[in-house]
């Protein structure tokens, strides 16, 4: 397939459009009241302004294309210092707004292209991509571990590849083989069985959405793996009656609605095939008063926007062609493909929730600490940075976070952990699966 | 594969002592760190610092300008680097002392109406806590990001200036550490430790950490006065086609103390953005806008308040102004009502089209030089194909006030940004001959300053310099003597 994923020698003049304003280092609404908050997890970690936001990481960008900057260890360790949460992208009102994640992510693939990048941790997941088409280094019978529940209450869950459906249950393999977060497709495959939906899952023949390896710069694998589910999915609509396909992981989400959309083929292998985020999925049924819940949560609880189904969403006007500012200008955004108002709506919908809202919310969300592969390459940094986030949980007095992206949960779980707190965490799913 | 390089030129000794003082974590030589603090918006040509180090602490402040001092390295003070006049960049290399993680709002003092801060503390930060007890800064038209103490004692301007005057007039006090490591403090928290209401009436010590661009001293913590926020704004709007008739307009009206921010503007830097290269204004469209804001605590007041303004337009109309009534464009003026502002933070209303780069001839000038001063600096700007977008506000209900013009360039091409160079120490050069003041100047200013001085005081700068960093350590090369 053809791709058009630019590198960071393409994405030079956007690079220069960088005033160095600093707008990008905190999250601010004039309101009134006016609000603030820290935005950049790595800003907030590291501090130097090279670490921080946009600013910094642009100006890393801009020293490797005017010749200053070369490969150390120290730098690309930093390149790699990035969660990739868009936060910044939030803040900034000049023309390379569009593309702040895209420059981050070039200064990742030149660095693997230049074979110094990903950072040695990170290069267990590129390995284990090549090795078992996860990052986690599952052997494929694993994969439906989570299905023998079902089997054993004696409702199975469809395989597609044998069974026809019109719904594919696009499981993901944080939910597959991350054992925190294996409560996500039980959730989700009970809540479709509740409602009586035909639908079914590749079991052992899902592989890895590529998004790891997107947010690596490992551009080669997630091609591969890319084109090969594109190729999969398209046989799934012409051939296996496959309509619709659901995923409740915010990286595949993103995955399948963006990065894939920069191939050349790609309206060929998605034409007719809905891609949907779970919690959007429901939400239809919840509208239509189709889902109607019948028991008490009677929890506090605070919602946690993910950066993949939030502001990673954003569709951004640029002026293409020159005719309505100049070419390339940016000129505003729409938030409405983001997951801001739907997942709280069902929460609070939820008989006995009580709903508390943090102060860093929605596209000024603070990102959990471990997206962009920080979660694999910096550990410890990602479970403190959800620490911080976990507080902020605790400082409105609820007692439960919810989510609907597993890295999140993972990692929020682990920040829960580290600052012993008693918070806990769930996805949405779980809570409409048990109001259900 | 790319090599991999390493670092040659740095001493690691001093690397290491920096460390030892505030952490392995809070100071490094790394070049990538480096380089994303050796430029700025402005013309002014990057230069990288050697270290760069984020102090945490008043005696880790101490303790590197000590250890500064006694190794002669040049240290230069940074907080959020947002300044269009180059001020952050090492001249000489270095130390950079990042301030920002000295960030606390110490205190809010709700019924003496003064806070004290930590450098570090952004307009964001501090908006956002004063508004919970229906108090406001004079915010600038900079990024929220930005410090605001380094914009008070650099004699930065906000929204209030028409009313309180210069951001450094509203400092009550401050605690220093000087180049060579002492600590002292100015004002009321010299006599008395938790007293931070009052410069006055001691001598006006703090003048000499105000003004000097970073260059005698690291401010620790800083007193300064809040006010409260009445709740009913009112934005006077007029036009007029020449500055000769806008700044008659603000006299008169200034003469009426009514207006937090008395502001009148060139078409060009009514549109966002600027425009980039030089574009005619429509024939249709007025040179100069104004906006003026009133804030009143009844309604009665504020009619008051619209009366006086009505009367003003009168007065003016009748001594043949072109003055109107007229719309302010809606996000410009939004961008300059609503402060802090992400849409003026030096960014989308005036570098989006230009592309990255942003500098200024910004003075204090009289009011009665204005027209001929912009009438020259017009000339200069369009022959090099740049929007004459100037400002013009006025200060504390005196006559005279900011002369500024915001001049974007793309940082891309080195040529257009020694066109805007050369156009703005031009347009410097005539405003300091109608005796107007360059401030936040960057050095190529104060070469102009120096060189037009009385030498008294370019000597008594000098010998005051010297008496407070006598190993001239401090933000070298910055005061062009």
């Amino acid at each position: 397939m053809k791709w058009d994923i630019p590198s960071l020698e393409e994405l030079e003049d956007a690079v220069w459009k960088c005033t160095a304003c600093g707008n990008c280092k905190t999250a601010y609404d004039f309101g009134p009241p006016p609000t603030y908050g820290e935005i950049c997890p790595a800003g907030v970690e590291f501090g130097f302004d090279g670490n921080m936001a946009s600013k910094g990481k642009i100006a890393f960008a801009r020293g490797i294309l005017d010749g200053q900057l070369t490969w150390t260890q120290d730098f690309v360790d930093a390149i790699y210092k990035c969660t990739i949460c868009g936060g910044c992208q939030n803040q900034c009102e000049l023309d390379h707004k569009p593309v702040i994640p895209e420059i981050i992510e070039s200064m990742r693939r030149k660095a693997v292209k230049d074979g110094v990048g990903p950072m040695p941790t990170q290069k267990v997941i590129a390995q284990s991509m090549r090795s078992y088409n996860n990052p986690y280094q599952g052997p494929r019978r694993v994969r439906t571990d989570w299905t023998r529940p079902f089997k054993k209450a004696k409702n199975p869950i469809k395989n597609i590849m044998k069974k026809n459906a019109p719904i594919l249950f696009y499981v993901g393999c944080t939910g597959a083989f991350n054992l925190p977060v294996r409560n996500f497709p039980v959730a989700t495959a009970s809540i479709f069985q509740k409602l009586g939906l035909d639908f079914g899952i590749l079991g052992e023949n899902e592989i890895c959405c590529g998004s790891t390896a997107m947010r690596l710069g490992d551009v080669d694998e997630f091609k591969r793996v890319a084109e090969t589910n594109m190729k999969t999915f398209k046989d799934l609509k012409d051939n296996h009656g496959v309509e619709t396909i659901v995923t409740s992981c915010a990286g595949c989400y993103r995955a399948m609605k963006k990065d894939y959309s920069l191939a050349a083929e790609y309206e060929d292998c998605m034409d007719g095939l809905k891609i949907i985020h779970t919690t959007d999925f429901l939400f239809n049924y919840f509208k239509e008063g189709k889902i109607k819940f019948t028991k008490e949560v009677p929890w506090k609880v605070t919602y946690h926007d993910p950066c993949h189904t939030g502001r990673h969403l954003i569709d951004f006007d640029i002026d293409e062609d020159g005719s309505r500012q100049w070419k390339g200008s940016y000129l505003g955004k729409s938030e409405d493909n983001c997951l801001y108002d739907i997942p709280r709506e069902m929460l609070k919908a939820i008989p006995g929730i009580d709903f508390r809202e943090m102060g860093r919310i929605r596209s000024n969300s603070y990102c959990c600490g471990g997206g962009g592969g920080v979660m694999t390459g910096y550990g410890d940094w990602a479970a403190k940075n959800a620490g911080l986030r976990i507080q902020e949980g605790l400082d409105t007095g609820a007692e439960q976070m919810v989510s609907i992206c597993p890295f999140c949960h993972y990692n929020l779980n682990e920040g829960s952990k580290r600052i012993k707190s008693d918070m806990k965490v769930y996805d949405l799913v779980e809570l409409i699966d048990m109001a259900l | 594969m790319t090599e991999m390089s390493t670092e040659s030129k740095i001493d690691s000794l001093i690397t290491k002592k920096l460390c030892k003082i505030v952490g392995e974590k809070n100071a490094t030589d790394m070049k990538h760190i480096r380089y994303a603090y050796s430029y700025d918006l402005s013309f002014v040509k990057p230069k990288l610092p050697d270290y760069v180090v984020m102090p945490t602490s008043v005696e880790q402040v101490q303790k590197i300008m000590e250890f500064a001092n006694q190794e002669k390295i040049s240290v230069t003070p940074f907080t959020a680097g947002t300044n269009i006049g180059g001020l952050c960049i090492p001249e000489n290399g270095g130390i950079l002392l990042d301030m920002k993680r000295m960030n606390n709002i110490i205190r809010i003092d709700e019924e003496s109406h003064y806070t004290i801060i930590e450098p570090g503390v952004s307009h964001a930060k501090l908006a956002s806590a004063l508004a919970k007890y229906n108090l406001r800064w004079s915010w600038p038209v900079g990024p929220p990001s930005a410090s605001v103490s380094s914009n008070a004692i650099c004699h930065g301007i906000g929204g209030l200036s028409a009313r309180y005057g210069l951001n450094s007039e509203e400092i009550t006090s401050m605690e220093v550490v000087l180049p060579t490591g002492e600590l002292v403090r100015v004002g009321s928290c010299a006599i008395q430790e938790d007293a931070w209401h009052s410069c006055l009436p001691l001598p006006r010590m703090d003048g000499l950490f105000t003004g000097w661009l970073g260059t005698t001293g690291i401010i620790t913590k800083i007193g300064l006065r809040v006010h409260p926020v009445p709740p009913i704004l009112k934005v006077f709007t007029a036009s007029t086609q020449t500055l000769g008739h806008m700044a008659s307009y603000l006299r008169t009206l200034g003469n009426y103390e009514i207006c937090d921010d008395l502001t009148g503007v060139s078409w060009w830097l009514s549109q966002v953005p600027i425009p980039y290269p030089y574009k005619p204004k429509p024939d249709d469209a007025p040179e100069w806008i104004s906006f003026a804001t009133t804030f009143s605590w009844t309604e009665k007041e504020k009619q008051a308040r619209e009366e006086i303004w009505r009367m003003v337009v009168d007065e003016e109309t009748k001594n043949g102004s072109s003055l109107k009534e007229t719309v302010y464009p809606e996000e410009a003026l939004k961008a300059r009502t609503q402060l802090p502002s992400q849409i003026v933070g030096s960014t989308k209303n005036y570098t989006k089209q230009a592309g990255a780069g942003i500098s200024w001839p910004g003075t204090f000038t009289p009011l009665n030089k204005w027209e001929p001063v912009y009438d020259e600096w017009k000339k200069i700007l369009t022959a090099r194909n740049l929007s004459p977008s100037v400002r013009v506000t006025n200060y504390r209900g005196v006559h005279y006030g900011m002369l500024r013009a915001m001049i974007p360039f793309p940082k891309k091409d080195p040529a257009s940004i020694e066109n805007a160079r050369q156009a703005i120490v031009e347009c410097l050069k005539v405003d300091l001959d109608n005796g107007g003041i360059p401030y936040k100047p960057p050095v190529d200013f104060g070469v102009e300053i120096n060189k037009r001085a009385h030498p008294g005081y370019v000597e008594l700068l000098k010998r005051t310099k010297n008496m407070l960093d006598p190993n001239n350590i401090m933000n070298t090369g910055k005061l062009a003597l």
